[in-house]
Parts: structure tokens; sequence; C-alpha cells
């Protein structure tokens, strides 16, 4: 039987029953929700094996020929994954003490899941753009309805920024369509678009729009304020999937349409990602807001990932698809213990407070605990990525790879300055709300903990599901090179 | 020879026509001679009246006998815009309900003239000759001029109303003498043999004459859709007029002008001349950036709601400079949403007017902490206005956008897609104070269940036609 349709119908008929729901306290809610937001995950293990290649296919629209066109295959499969657990680590960020209107609030979560569901197995170029655009609208109430005093502010924003990344899309959808023979299909557009004289503009526009939703550097001017000011289980949606959209959108549409553009233009690309990687540094060194330090520190690591993207080598890419995963984790991770630190402390800002790991022996810990997984120590997740990625620099290029080593450096002295000044320097007054994490904090970090030990002594599997990924990509690789050699020779 | 006689059938066939007409002077003497029972019913008379009509339009059959077919087609595009009319009709009558259960005013002549207009715009719609044409718009033009000043005592209902007046009796001076002129040239003023007589023309000085008279209709057609720079009506009528009467016009009288512009030039004259589409491609450039920028200003929402037509107006231009076998299409898809939507954001200000000033940017606050429902469905409408997917407003901008795409209008695309990051800061603007803000004062919202009805009607509609948009066009299609 094919779970496609229940998969992609699911979140909304959660999203349905929130809405719909008569009104009970906000901590039942939260329980219904936790729960709720296991059943996707659920769908997703109990199918794994058949999860690769499913598939759904109705024609929609016959003016223009768009059809409803879903597939999963491998690299879809990781970002399902990835958005399954996200939602579900968010739920649990969920104060739900302070939580206003909570049946909206869980009502937007699960639209947004069934939206990023909807996009993440999108075979249709119109349907793509249908899902990128609509998954703004969610997190844009998201922001603005639960988040801090400047809100509005950081949520129109953030809008305009999307919108505007956005707005040419059509423009490049409806030139795909003409000069590739009337179709909309990426698989039927990708035989074509390598020869079309348009596809610079084309690819250009696609680029603009995926630069700005991960944010690649330069792209990045809505980034601090909008995870700063959106209350923590938007910003673990924000930092933890919605700029894997982005990476995501580089991978279907970048390299599957444009492979040899995108390779044309990766030295460009390459350079803005490493600028990317060192400005996220050291703004974050120079933060007084500890949100605003992850947030840096998020722009950061995911413009790492992007080099892993623009390296143009299979190893490098690996690295990528790989900490795309441990990147989603590790920054849920990081932004939930910093909401907890929030809550207890009522500021975010670093100046005034310090030692608190008298009071609040096992946060402190735990939070040490992401924040070396954060900087790659080794045994944790993203030393395998980062590694990987490096390595695959290194046999591209050994002087930019020992260049960009140095912000591996550059992520422990601010990430440590941030331990060094909060927790572990001379003590401030104690104050009564200083209550440490108990079980059901330690609860909701566990399964957390075991993803980061997991990927990072053991990462094979994961490996292993990302292969199909590279293995086309090496194909695609091996079929370029021959292609320019034929050119070549006469 | 020519058969005088009407069938049993030929009067089926206009029967929406007599019924409206019927219904329009059964409601004038009920006013005369019985006044209390029209204050109690005639709302409802006038919609069950509506309701009827759009049945029989829904059921008629078409006619062939000359004495008809000259004047009045009976085409998959007369029935569609017939259909739409008499919609737009029924709905306005109910939201004008609450309207008149919070101002004091007589009913009977607002509903005759209501269904006079709407007569009007059916003639447009179905017209096979320009002097039905004129017949219609000038039908709607003199009953809308009524309706705008029908709050007689306030003082910017009279002020819109004489500006209307005047621009709209220019608009019809142009319109005319366009009329004569095309005339002039070609002999005929019947839309089947525009075209061929056209393509007769030898001498330049008759193109000249027939040229210059399609101009001064489209300038005349321009005014009434309020395409810039003929829009300078439309922001102070649509802000003084009653807001029943703003959404009429909003949806009506936008939808009417286009129903011109689709049956002279997708219809009579598809693609007769490059230039004419170089022209009116350009006024929807000026129209969108025009209006977008103006609206980012507004607070009045009735003064806002014009400005978004405008730039509507902008977006409809587009199929008639696209042309092609699915302009139409095309158009017939965005009406409907844009109209749907529209709606919907005028059934919900039903909900908040109770002032001659008509409800205000700030009157919006919190809207979503005084009713989830209203918020909800006003956000939705705007951002189908908007064009964010996964609206419907998205799949019409496609679509429209699509078709100027395969023309080769690369520039007017791009500006057009330009916009639409002005348009959803605007849009979302209001949004954003409904939910973030908190309501200034908690007065209860006003009562309104028959907006409430339109509301979700026209959310459905909309609903619907993003899960199933062909088969909307199997419907639209002959």
């Amino acid at each position: 039987m094919n779970f496609l349709p229940l998969l992609l119908i699911l979140p909304f008929i959660l999203a349905g029953i929130f809405w719909l729901a008569p009104k009970i306290s906000s901590h039942a809610f939260r329980w219904m929700a936790l729960l709720c937001s296991l059943l996707p995950l659920l769908v997703l293990i109990m199918n794994h094996d058949q999860a690769v290649g499913a598939e759904l296919n109705y024609p929609w629209f016959s003016a223009v020929p768009i059809a409803f066109h879903a597939k999963v295959d491998a690299l879809s499969l990781l970002f399902l994954y990835l958005t399954a657990l996200i939602v579900f680590f968010s739920i649990c960020s969920v104060d739900d003490k302070v939580l206003a209107a909570p049946k909206f609030f869980y009502f937007l979560v699960f639209l947004l899941e069934g939206l990023l569901f909807l996009f993440f197995t999108m075979r249709d170029l119109v349907f793509f753009t249908i899902f990128w655009e609509a998954m703004l609208l969610p997190l844009y109430f998201l922001i603005n309805v639960w988040g801090g005093h400047k809100r509005e502010a950081a949520s129109l924003k953030f809008l305009i920024y999307m919108i505007a990344g956005s707005a040419l899309l059509v423009f490049a959808v409806l030139t795909l369509y003409l000069a590739g023979g009337k179709t909309f299909d990426i698989d039927q557009l990708a035989a074509v678009t390598s020869s079309l004289t348009f596809a610079p503009i084309a690819c250009a526009i696609f680029l603009l729009a995926f630069a700005v939703k991960t944010p690649l550097f330069p792209f990045h001017g809505w980034l601090p304020d909008a995870y700063c000011q959106a209350s923590t289980p938007a910003t673990i949606l924000l930092a933890g999937i919605l700029s894997k959209a982005g990476i995501y959108g580089i991978f279907r549409i970048g390299f599957e349409l444009f492979p040899l553009l995108l390779k044309e233009w990766s030295p460009v690309l390459l350079a803005l990602s490493i600028a990317g990687v060192f400005y996220g540094g050291l703004s974050a060194w120079m933060q007084h807001d500890f949100k605003r330090l992850i947030a840096y520190s998020s722009f950061s690591h995911v413009n790492f990932i992007l080099v892993g993207l623009f390296v143009w080598d299979a190893t490098a890419r690996t690295g990528a698809l790989l900490q795309v995963f441990n990147h989603g984790i590790t920054i849920t991770a990081l932004f939930l213990v910093a909401g907890w630190l929030e809550q207890r402390l009522q500021t975010t800002s670093l100046l005034n407070v310090s030692g608190l790991t008298q009071f609040l022996p096992h946060l402190s810990w735990l939070t040490l605990f992401f924040v070396l997984a954060s900087v790659a120590l080794p045994g944790t997740n993203n030393f395998v990525g980062e590694l990987l990625i490096l390595y695959g620099l290194f046999v591209t290029d050994p002087w930019v790879a020992g260049g960009l080593a140095l912000s591996v450096i550059l992520s422990v002295i601010y990430m440590l300055r941030w331990m060094q000044k909060m927790y572990f320097e001379g003590p401030t007054f104690f104050q009564e709300k200083w209550v440490d994490i108990g079980g059901r904090e330690m609860a909701i970090a566990a399964p957390l903990i075991a993803l980061v030990l997991w990927v990072g002594i053991y990462p094979n599997p994961l490996i292993n599901a990302v292969k199909p990924v590279i293995v086309a990509f090496q194909s695609d690789l091996v079929q370029s090179q021959g292609h320019s050699l034929s050119k070549e020779l006469p | 020879m020519i058969s005088l006689r009407l069938t049993l059938g030929d009067v089926a066939a206009i029967a929406p026509l007599l019924i409206l007409l019927l219904g329009s002077l059964a409601i004038l003497l009920l006013e005369s001679f019985y006044e209390k029972g029209a204050r109690k019913y005639s709302a409802w008379f006038t919609a069950t009246v509506m309701a009827i009509a759009f049945v029989a339009a829904y059921l008629a059959p078409t006619s062939t006998n000359e004495l008809l077919t000259p004047w009045i087609r009976f085409d998959f595009m007369a029935r569609f815009f017939t259909l739409l009319f008499l919609a737009i009709g029924f709905t306005t009558t109910l939201l004008a309900i609450p309207f008149f259960q919070r101002f004091e005013s007589s009913r009977g002549e607002f509903h005759f003239l209501l269904i006079a207009a709407v007569m009007g715009l059916i003639l447009v719609g179905d017209s096979a000759d320009f002097l039905t044409l004129f017949i219609g718009l000038e039908t709607l033009s003199l009953a809308l001029y009524v309706l705008c000043g029908y709050m007689k005592k306030w003082s910017i209902s009279q002020e819109a109303s004489i500006k209307y007046f005047l621009t709209g009796a220019l608009a019809a001076a142009f319109l005319l003498y366009g009329i004569a002129l095309v005339y002039g040239a070609v002999g005929t003023t019947g839309f089947a043999a525009l075209l061929p007589a056209y393509k007769g023309l030898d001498l330049v000085e008759t193109r000249i004459l027939f040229l210059t008279g399609i101009s001064l209709v489209s300038i005349g057609l321009a005014f009434k859709a309020a395409v810039v720079p003929f829009h300078v009506w439309a922001p102070d009528v649509y802000e003084g007029a009653t807001t029943p009467v703003t959404a009429f016009m909003a949806v009506g009288t936008k939808a009417g002008a286009f129903a011109a512009f689709a049956v002279i030039f997708i219809g009579a004259l598809a693609g007769f001349n490059a230039q004419w589409n170089q022209w009116v491609s350009f006024a929807s450039m000026v129209t969108l950036v025009y209006a977008n920028f103006v609206a980012l200003k507004q607070t009045q929402l009735r003064r806002f709601f014009a400005y978004s037509g405008i730039s509507h107006a902008g977006f409809l231009l587009i199929p008639l400079v696209a042309g092609g076998e699915e302009a139409f299409d095309a158009l017939a898809f965005y009406l409907i949403v844009y109209v749907a939507a529209t709606l919907v954001a005028f059934a919900v200000l039903a909900f908040l007017d109770e002032t001659q000033e008509g409800v205000m940017l700030k009157d919006l606050k919190g809207l979503f902490y005084r009713s989830p429902f209203l918020a909800g469905a006003f956000s939705f409408a705007l951002l189908t206005l908007a064009g964010i997917p996964p609206t419907a407003g998205f799949l019409a901008k496609f679509f429209v956008l699509s078709l100027a795409f395969e023309a080769g209008y690369y520039a007017l695309v791009i500006v057009a897609l330009l916009m639409t990051i002005v348009a959803a800061f605007y849009y979302l603007r209001i949004v954003a104070v409904m939910f973030s803000e908190l309501p200034e004062e908690a007065t209860p919202l006003k009562r309104a269940a028959p907006a409430l009805v339109i509301a979700c009607c026209s959310l459905l509609v909309l609903v619907v036609i993003s899960l199933y948009p062909d088969q909307l066009l199997d419907l639209l299609g002959p």
C-alpha cells in the first residue's frame, strides 16, 4: 500500500483537529500535540523500507499542464525525517504556562509540517514554488503572534525578505516551462535545461530564492531579528528546518536542473559561503545576547554546509548531507537549552548574570554537552560531517581547507566564551526563579543526546542512507567530465 | 423573411433580464403603496428575485431568433457573465441587510436601483452590439450615481456622488463618440461584423477613423474599470459611498467594465491590431505600479480597497494584452477569484461598520482576539488578493502571467511580479494588525448574520477553486 497520501494528509488532519478542538487546558493541549507529532514520525519509520520510490501523480490544472506529482527519493526522505523530528522537538520546547492561544499555535505548527512534507516531495515545478512560498505564512504568524517585543517588525522583515527573494520565481518557472517543451515536471526539465539560452537567468533567480531562505552570505539581513524575536519553538523551526529548505532547493533544483551552471559558478558561491562562515562566527563572538549568539552561530554553520555543497566533491557533499541532519539536531538542542535558560533568567542578555553552574548544575552540563557537539568535538555528530566537508575541500584545495579549519577554532572561541561568562565565572546573587531542570527536561534532551552520539560514533547508517544521492552525483560528474573531454577532442 | 414572433423558448432565453425587470418594478410599487412592508421584506424579496433569475440563467436555452441575436448574444461568455453578475447582485443584497439595520434610510429605492444596476451589467455582458453595450453601461451608471449618494445626509456621499456623476458622464461621452467614429468607419455597430469590416478597410483614412474610435471606446471603458490614468474618481467614490455600495462597485462595476473589454477585445476584435495590445500593456504596467505604491499609505479600508481594486484592474488587463485562445479563461478565472476574495473582505467589514467614515485600519486592531473566525476569513481574503500561495490568488496570477509570458510581454511579467512584493507588504500589514495588536476598546462586534453567510459561501468557493481549478475551467468553457 502506498503510504504517501497518508503521510501528506496526516499533518493537515492534525491541524484541523486542533482548529476544531474544544477549549481544554494548555497543558492538555501540549500532551495532545506531543502525541500527535509522533504520528508522522511513526508513519515514516513504519514505512521506512518502501518509502523510497513512493509516488503520487494527479493532473491538477490543464490550461497550463500542472500536475500534483509527489515522489520520495533518498534526498526527500532525509528531509522528511528531519522535519518530523524537529517538529516533535519544537513542540517539546513549548512552555505551556505562557503560551497564549495554544489551539492556534499547534494548528500552525502542524500546518507548517504538512506544507514542508509537501515541499520536500514535490516533483512539479509549480507546486514546488507554491509550497516553497506557502511555508512562510505559518512561520510568519508563529513569529508575529508569539514572539518578543519587536516581533512585528521582525516578522514583517522576515516576510518581505522571503517574498522579495522569491518574487521572480514565477518568471523563472515560466521561462523553463516555455523553453523546456511546455512541461513543469522536474525530471523532464532536467533533460533539456543544459541547452537553454535562458538557463543562467532562471538558475540565478532560483539561487537567489534559496540563498535568502538558507541564508547564504550576504542575504542574511532578516536572520538575527527573526531568530531572536521568535519564541523558542518557532526559532527551532526556523533554524532547524527552514534553513534546510533552502539547501534542499539547491539540491533539488540547482543540482538536478542546472548542474553545469552551478559547477561553473561554484567558485563564487564557495567564496560567499566561506565568507558567511567567518562573518557568522565573528558576529557571534561580538554578541552580548546568547540567543543572538546562537543565531549567528547557526548562520555560520549553515554556510559551512553550503561550502560542502559548492566544493563539488563527492565526500564533501556526503558531509554536507550529514550536516543537514546534524545541524538540525544540534541547533534544536542549543535553542532548547537556551530557551530553558531564558525561562529562568527572563532575559537573553549576557551582561548581568554569571556563574550559573552553582545554581543550575544540570542545565549547565547539558548546555556544555550541546555546545561541544556544536563546536565539532570528536565523538559528536558535527565532527563527522565537518571533517568530511574539510576533507573534500582539502582534496580540491588544501590552502582554502586550511583557512576554513580556522573557523572551527573561531566557533570554539565564541561558544566557550558564552559558557565561560554565563556558567563558570564568579557567581552573581541567587534568585528565587532559578530552579534547575528536572526529569521532564532531561527526558526531552535524552533523545537529542542519543542522536548526537549515534551519528558521532557510528555514522555509517546515515551515510548509507544518503548514498544514492551521492552516487547519482558521481555518475553525473563522470558524465560531465566525459562530456567536456569529448568537447576538447575533435 | 424575418419572423416577428418570439417563441416561448426565446422568452426563456432572455428570462433573467425579464425577471429582474418585473422584480424591480414590483419593488417600486411595494415601496410606493406599502412602505412598512418594503422596509421589512424588500431585501428578502430582492434576494429571491436574484436567486430565481440565477436559476433561470443557469437553465436558459439559447435563442436564434433574429429579433434578438443582433442585440444580445447567447454564447458561453454571455452566460458566464450573467451568472456572475447575478451572484454579485445576490451577495450585495445580503450585505446591505446589516447595513440598513444600523443606518436609518428607506429601503425600496435602494433595492430597485440595485436590481437596475445588475440588469445593466447583464446587458453589458450579453451585448452583441455597441448600442446594447452602451445602454447596459448607462443603466448601470445611472443607478450607481444615485446609489453612491444614497445616504442623503452624509456629506462625503454627496461629494462622491457628484464626482462619480461628472467623471461618469465624461466617460460616457468618450465611449459614445468612439462608437460614432467606429460606425462612421465601418458602417455597423454590431460586434459580429466588426472584425471582417475592419479587415476590409483599404483607405488609410478610414482605418485611422476606426482606430481612433476604438481608442476612445477603450478610454471610456478604462474610466469604468478605473485604469490609471483614468482612475481618479475611484478612491473618493469608494470612500464616500456606503459599504455595501462600495462592495458592489468593487466587484460589480469592475467585473462589468472587464466584461465589456472581454466582449469587444477578446470576443469581437480578437488580435485586430498589435499596437492596441502594446498600449494596453503599457497602461497595465502604469496601473500596477501606481496603485500598488499608493495603496501603501491608505488607512481607510474602503479607500484601500479602491486602490487594491485599481491594482487588480492592472492584472485583469494582462489577458487582454496577451490575447489568444485562453485569454477569456484566464480573465474569467482571475475575475472569479478577485470577486470571491473581495466579497469575503467586505462581508467581514459589515461586522465592523458603524459610522459614516467607514472602517479604519485601527478598527481592525486585535480582531483575532475578538473573533478568530472573522480575522481568519479576512486574512484568507487578503492573502488571496495578494496572490500568496497556496491560495487560489496565486494560481489566478500564475495563469494570467503565463499567458503574457507566452505572448512575449516579458517586461510586463517582471513588473507585475515585482509589484506583488509591494502588494504583499500592504495586504500583510493589515493581517499583522489583526493578529498582533490588542483591541483598543472591547466593543462587541455588530451582528450581521447575512454577511456571515456570504463570507462562508465565498470562502467555500475559494477553497474549492484551489483544490479543483480544472473543474472550474470546464464550467467556463463553451
